[in-house]
């Protein structure tokens, strides 16, 4: 397992087994993990390779290529290795923007100097892995829960073929609907929302509708809407362009909803069909 | 003249490698630590709506989401000038301890143990968790008992255990129900139980690797914490250095913090180097974290982790200035953050549901800070009259520590190939 342009959340959910860990880590042998281990060199012949994170530098490249080469199946291990993820907001500007940006904020002394000494350079843009390699499964989330990981690792260790939900998170939410469609659309701060009612009737900007199951609905379980971060479901072609076709049937009211791209790409701008920043 | 490259740099979060050049005689001449990854999140969390931010930053870092997610909202808060309920308050700081159980307890028991349990000299293929697994079943069961707890507390209050979504402007999206905090209470003796058996198994294993710890990484250094009312906090409250002899403290509040911070672009590092700006860099680089943590502080807010704290000075001496002592002072943090949840969760106000204010978005610049298991975090933004961020700064925990880590690997490189 490795982690490219991640957060090691995929990581920490894979140990969130708990006392799990103990039936699933002895059938298993980590010839490779930098997060938990010591082998510094790839070796030959792995059997299963996860892989968290997206593709931002050269040297994120560069490793897949190897990864793909030395292993007999690649899993992508979350929604940024699957689709970009959160970092794939980064494609809303262009690499010197972003550059420039990070070296001169406020507390920045010696503002606008961009470091290039021994680190790999970045990329232009942001990409998912299979933009790179053939990808053989896929395990999407942000991160992916516990019981996901583990089921996948269990079917493959018997040779069967890792499976995903394909439901929508909306089949997995308590709250109720009306089917009634909002007439105004809400920022998540504006009033209490009731904590029976779907949100989106409410008028919150709730994605669920257009993102795969998986999490059981953990967002509007909390009272928030959810963001879409298990990706879109097998039916659709883009998670973005689904769900902007759902809030147009609101008319005007969908037109005032702010930072429309990031809100409705904001886990996976570099998989979407325009996955970047028109020049 | 020779070079040695140590990449990838294993048991830690993030992307590191460190390059020692060599001179003629096969001396360190040059020691740097690179961190070689970047993504811009202060580039882009420009053009969210605020509310939006708390629910992206947490993917700077897997392992404590939890703190970024809340020294965002707490930014936000400040820039629309909200004052939030006191029990939104109290939610915000059990998830903050729930967060710091978790990864405290990663820490130690998961990333750092395989050395101490299977030796530093045990065959690499091994070292590492599974390894503690097998050889020491009992301490691997109490960190694994350690972890779900701390996690289940972030999934409770946070809604996610990984990246919780809770904390919006104004206070908190979801109460705490009786079920929830009764089956957290059921547990947390048992919690402080091994925080205590944590500490004195790290006191067991100081005594053999006391050569080690009283020479490599020993260094002198500024040191930066949170305090409140002098005494040691997770969640509020005041800054102060420490400066290296332990002499002079001084105080200021976070939205002060562009006075005594300044960060410097290092050619070799995408992470710029952060130090004290009335001394200067490369000077006044400083640590943060549990070893400053306890430094700084006057006392522990909760009474066993107290007196901890007092032996641990009596140890190491004040200020504590060798690295290998931060598992120690990562131990008796990890006990307090289990005292401190029993506190919270025995208030009867936690599960109450005055946990939100009514918010308006406007113009304003705020700043955030927690302290994140690795140390100090500062979040900062500015937004206009709808309540969008136009300008944003953050730093993190780990990157106060990059440039006195660097400074620790060269001088234990020089200890090492002396
Ligand atoms: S998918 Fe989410 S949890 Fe996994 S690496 Fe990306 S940001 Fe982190
Ligand atoms: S609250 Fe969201 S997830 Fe739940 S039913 Fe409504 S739209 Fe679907
Ligand atoms: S509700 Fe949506 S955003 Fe929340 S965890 Fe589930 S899929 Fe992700």
């Amino acid at each position: 397992m490795i982690q490219l342009c991640g957060c090691s959340g995929c990581h920490i959910s894979l140990l969130d087994l708990h006392e799990k860990l103990l039936e699933v880590l002895p059938n298993l042998e980590i010839v490779y993990g930098p997060i938990v281990a010591d082998p510094k060199e790839i070796p030959e012949g792995i059997d299963v390779f996860l892989v968290e994170g997206g593709i931002r530098n050269e040297h994120d490249e560069h490793l897949i290529h190897e990864i793909r080469e030395k292993s007999k199946i690649v899993i992508a291990w979350g929604t940024c290795a699957a689709y970009g993820g959160i970092p794939g907001l980064g494609n809303l500007y262009k690499k010197e923007e972003l550059l420039n940006y990070v070296y001169s904020t406020d507390s920045t002394e010696n503002k606008g100097e961009i470091p290039s000494e021994e680190i790999p350079p970045l990329e232009e843009y942001v990409k998912p892995i299979k933009d790179f390699i053939k990808v053989d499964y896929t395990i999407p989330g942000c991160p992916p829960t516990p019981k996901m990981i583990a089921d996948a690792i269990i079917a493959l260790l018997n040779g069967e073929e890792p499976k995903l939900p394909t439901k929508i998170v909306c089949d997995e939410c308590s709250r109720k609907k009306e089917n009634v469609f909002p007439e105004t659309f809400k920022r998540t701060y504006e009033g209490k929302p009731d904590p029976e009612r779907c949100l989106f009737e409410q008028g919150y900007t709730c994605l669920g509708f257009a993102t795969r199951a998986g999490c059981g609905a953990k967002c509007p379980s909390a009272g928030v809407p959810c963001r879409g971060c298990f990706g879109k479901t097998d039916r659709s072609l883009d998670l973005g362009a689904n769900a902007a076709n759902v809030l147009a049937n609101a008319g005007e009211a969908s037109l005032k909803i702010p930072d429309k791209v990031a809100l409705l790409n904001r886990f996976t701008l570099p998989d979407a069909l325009i996955n970047r920043k028109a020049k | 003249m020779g070079k040695i490259v140590i990449e990838p740099l294993s048991r830690l979060e993030g992307h590191g490698k460190v390059t020692i050049t060599l001179d003629e005689d096969g001396k360190p001449k040059d020691v740097k630590l690179h961190i070689t990854a970047l993504r811009g999140f202060e580039q882009f969390v420009i053009g969210r709506p605020a509310e939006e931010v708390p629910r992206i930053v947490p993917r700077i870092c897997g392992i404590c989401q939890t703190a970024h997610h809340l020294a965002s909202v707490k930014a936000i808060d400040s820039a629309w000038g909200v004052e939030i309920p006191e029990v939104a308050k109290k939610l915000r700081e059990l998830m903050l301890v729930g967060n710091m159980i978790h990864s405290h307890a990663l820490h130690f028991y998961f990333l750092a143990a395989p050395d101490f349990v299977l030796g530093v000299d045990a065959d690499p293929a091994i070292r590492n968790v599974v390894g503690v697994i097998d050889k020491a079943p009992e301490v691997a069961k109490q960190a694994i008992a350690l972890r779900k707890f701390g996690q289940s507390i972030v999934e409770a209050v946070g809604g996610k255990a990984i990246h919780p979504v809770t904390g919006i402007p104004g206070g908190q999206s979801k109460p705490l129900t009786e079920e929830e905090r009764d089956a957290l209470l059921k547990e947390v003796d048992q919690m402080i139980e091994y925080g205590k058996n944590g500490v004195e198994l790290i006191k067991q294993i100081n005594e053999k690797f006391m050569d080690q710890i009283k020479t490599l990484g020993v260094i002198d250094t500024y040191y930066l914490g949170l305090v409140k009312d002098g005494k040691h906090n997770f969640y509020d409250d005041t800054l102060r250095f420490l400066s290296p002899d332990g002499k002079e403290k001084v105080e200021f509040k976070p939205e002060e913090y562009l006075d005594y911070i300044g960060e410097y672009v290092v050619p070799y590092n995408y992470v710029k180097h952060p130090y004290y700006k009335k001394v200067g860099y490369p000077e006044g680089v400083y640590r943060v974290g549990p070893l400053a943590m306890l430094n700084v502080c006057d006392e522990m807010e909760t009474p066993l982790a107290e007196e901890y704290r007092k032996e641990f000075l009596e140890i190491f001496g004040f200020p504590a200035n060798q690295s290998l002592a931060y598992h120690h002072a990562r131990l008796i943090e990890l006990l307090s953050a289990c005292e401190r949840a029993k506190t919270l969760l025995e208030d009867n106000s936690i599960t109450s549901d005055d946990i939100k204010t009514d918010v308006e978005p406007k113009a304003g610049n705020g700043v955030g800070v927690v302290y994140a298991p690795r140390g100090v975090l500062i979040h900062n933004y500015e937004t206009d009259d709808n309540g969008i961020v136009i300008k944003a700064n953050m730093i993190v925990a780990t990157t106060h520590n990059v440039p006195t880590m660097e400074k620790a690997i060269q001088q234990a490189a020089q200890e090492i190939f002396k």
